[in-house]
């Protein structure tokens, strides 16, 4: 090391700067490679660091910035000669030990996609059986809340309260029961309603709750029209689909976001990914509602193909496109009144509601326009 | 060299203002975040925290005050665990979110609404803390930055000043950003040095008050939107630097009103063409599929996905997102950053020539909302 003592005098004249991590002041030193890194100040104050603790430190090009792990944490030496800097380096084995190698790269990598496989495996699997299994044993009171939440959102979205005609209320609530009896739905809450509004829909909610939109019962033509839809609906609650597809939404955009580190689950990849799984969810349970109506049907003894008619004038013909095929939620219209058309069945039971009843529960929300 | 060897006698005051220089090299950047993004894409994101460290190291190292370079001294790791314990704190509080929603909507049709106000407040403390975080990793002539101050009082002022320009329809926004900016920048520290922020809201009003009148316009006709924004963020950026104050020490900036013009519309530029290679990629994906009849059949009431159409959508949404954040990160952080010190000054950095060193880092949970929500006290 002799040779590196001779060297030490050419070395002053190098620019060596030396923060010592306590205080910002500049220091202009002088280094001496020996046993250890040895920095000398102007004034002969006088620093080693030992090579194998020192560690280089985030530096612009042609700097080289060091720290040790036996200093205070901030102490920095900056060289800015670059054979003295080289010098520096060949000495220091551990230079760069505390670094992001390649190898950690891989772990990082290879840890990511394990935890990816094993988050969309749930998405996948785990939690269409989670939904499955938790939907029924929701308490009917819980059940009910949030149906009550959703019924008096909806309301506010379609304005102004249930239609109250007395008569149309009394047809319905007849229609209602003679399906909810054929179902084996044993809710006695259940509840049901027409709302007055254009838009020609129905929805079930949480909770046994079943409601139909002025516009539906306008294009209805008969009472079977109406009632394979309701049953289609009752097939929902049957089926407790509601909680389910909560369950199923809550679990999936959670694991999602958990996934691009968004717990809300509210951007856009988020919802383009779950959208596309959710579809074939929720058309596999309006498959199974269907059966159920069709089930429901034969058993009054009425044929299920009038309310696949009645959709099929409210929608039109919907295939056509790859993509719609894909992202629908519900099977499309054309093929499911080649369903109900396939189970069409001669009526061997009386009809659901007398021309009576009929004409009254057209006229529930009154004549005036919605 | 510019190194300006210092005793402790006094220096003389009239001292020339100092430079800030970027030395970063801009193809260096564009390597970095190019496998930065490519690394995030096949590891589902998780890359993301070592990605905005290696940016943030970059950045940061490169910028030289008086020929001294800063250091970057935040880790990866540290974000990660921040991060988990963000999760762990936040899945809580989004299931009492959900059931008080419930609560509220039985009693009035969205009536949870204003819950929503909530997770903004949440997040203005997030803000304040993520700064404390990034603040404690700056280092400069081995001392660091600090802050103190709590993240609850910093969200709550936040919270009132969004209400003023909610009912001023953003006319109070400069009072809002300085008065908040006050707050931020007099917890700020370095070392013993205590920061202040020396801007006022009426000098930024009178600045941009136009701007104000012509957003109703950008909204109609969109093509004058970039500009009203690079305008707007050009003299945000030339008043919060010529208001930031260290100890003595003092920040101007001659950043030109149109410095952003450029910067923005190559973003917007090159965010058309990759939507557009996004929409031909996907025009053609479908043109092939339904050759080559690989459509769900049209026959079974439950068709299955189609597999093969997401697969090949979902690799081409997160090529058009790499591809984005590329673009977003060379152009609107790293030659944003290089714009903008190009013009600022600091004036009698003498005074930040011995400092001692002091404050701690933030705990080590840092940008997550870690250390008891700020309950636990500091």
């Amino acid at each position: 090391m002799t040779d590196v003592f001779a060297e030490a005098p050419a070395q002053s004249r190098k620019p060596t700067i030396f923060f010592d991590g306590v205080s910002s002041r500049k220091r202009q030193v002088m280094l001496t490679l020996a046993d250890g890194l040895e920095i000398v100040e102007e004034d002969g104050a006088h620093v080693r660091w030992a090579y194998a603790n020192i560690r280089r430190a985030d530096s612009p090009a042609g700097v080289l910035r060091l720290a040790s792990t036996s200093a205070p944490p901030l102490a920095r030496l900056e060289i800015r000669d670059a054979a003295l800097a080289a010098d520096v380096t060949a000495r220091c084995m551990r230079l760069d030990e505390h670094q992001t190698s390649r190898r950690g790269i891989a772990k990082i990598v290879g840890w990511s996609v394990a935890a990816a496989v094993s988050i969309v495996c749930v998405v996948l699997f785990g939690v269409p059986l989670a939904a499955d299994r938790l939907a029924p044993l929701v308490p009917k009171p819980v059940e009910r809340r949030i149906g009550d939440a959703a019924e008096v959102q909806m309301k506010a979205i379609f304005g102004r309260g249930v239609c109250e005609d007395p008569a149309g209320k009394a047809a319905f609530t007849r229609l209602v029961n003679r399906l909810r009896d054929a179902a084996g739905l044993d809710d006695d809450s259940m509840t049901a309603g027409v709302l007055p509004t254009a838009v020609p829909n129905a929805f079930a909610l949480p909770g046994g709750k079943v409601f139909v939109l002025k516009g539906l019962l306008d294009k209805a033509e008969s009472p079977d029209e109406l009632a394979g839809i309701l049953a289609h609906e009752l097939g929902h609650l049957k089926h407790h689909d509601n909680m389910r597809g909560l369950l199923y939404n809550g679990g999936t955009s959670f694991l999602i976001g958990l996934l691009f580190g968004d717990v809300t689950g509210s951007s856009a990849v988020i919802f383009a990914s779950r959208s596309l799984v959710e579809a074939s969810y929720s058309r596999e349970a309006e498959a199974a509602a269907d059966t159920f109506a069709i089930e429901i049907m034969h058993a009054l003894g009425r044929s299920p193909k009038p309310a696949a008619e009645l959709m099929f004038r409210i929608t039109g013909k919907e295939g056509g496109s790859t993509l719609t095929t894909i992202l629908a939620s519900h099977p499309l219209t054309e093929d499911r009144l080649k369903r109900m058309s396939r189970e069409d069945r001669p009526a061997s039971g009386p009809p659901l509601l007398t021309d009576k009843e009929w004409r009254a529960l057209k006229g529930i929300c009154g004549s005036g326009k919605v | 060299m510019q190194w300006v060897p210092i005793g402790s006698e006094p220096l003389p005051p009239p001292l020339p203002p100092t430079r800030v220089d970027f030395t970063g090299n801009r193809s260096e950047f564009r390597k970095l975040v190019t496998k930065g993004a490519m690394l995030e894409l096949i590891t589902f994101g998780f890359y993301r925290f070592w990605l905005v460290t290696d940016i943030r190291r970059h950045l940061w190292s490169n910028t030289a005050i008086d020929g001294d370079a800063a250091e970057y001294t935040g880790r990866a790791r540290e974000l990660l665990f921040g991060f988990l314990v963000a999760l762990a704190i936040l899945v809580p509080i989004y299931v009492v979110y959900f059931l008080v929603g419930i609560e509220f909507e039985r009693w009035k049709g969205f009536a949870s609404t204003p819950l929503f106000v909530s997770f903004y407040a949440f997040g203005q403390f997030a803000i304040y803390r993520a700064r404390r975080y990034r603040l404690t990793r700056t280092v400069w002539r081995g001392v660091r930055f600090w802050m103190d101050g709590s993240g609850w009082a910093y969200s709550s002022r936040a919270m009132a000043w969004g209400l003023l320009m909610f009912l001023t329809l953003g006319l109070a926004l400069p009072w809002r950003e300085a008065s908040l900016e006050r707050y931020k920048m007099q917890h700020t520290h370095f070392g013993d040095l205590q920061g202040d922020f020396d801007g006022d809201g009426w000098e930024f009003f009178k600045r941009g008050w136009w701007l104000w009148l012509l957003t109703p316009l950008a909204l109609l006709f969109f093509p004058a939107a970039p500009f009203l924004y690079a305008e707007f963020k050009a003299r945000e950026w030339r008043w919060w630097l010529n208001g930031i104050r260290i100890g003595d020490v003092g920040l101007s900036s001659d950043l030109p009103h149109h410095a952003f013009y450029g910067l923005y519309w190559k973003v917007i530029g090159w965010w058309l063409l990759l939507t557009i290679i996004y929409g031909a990629y996907l025009g053609a994906a479908i043109a092939i599929t339904v050759k080559l009849d690989l459509a769900p059949s049209a026959q079974g009431a439950a068709p299955g996905v189609n597999i093969p159409m997401l697969v090949v959508t979902v690799i081409g949404y997160f090529a058009l997102a790499l591809g984005a954040n590329i673009v977003m990160r060379v152009y609107l952080q790293r030659d944003l950053w290089a714009k903008v010190l190009e013009t600022v000054e600091v004036h009698n950095i003498g005074a930040a020539a011995d400092v001692r060193g002091s404050g701690q880092l933030a705990s080590a949970l840092g940008e997550g909302f870690a250390d008891g929500l700020d309950v636990a006290g500091f």
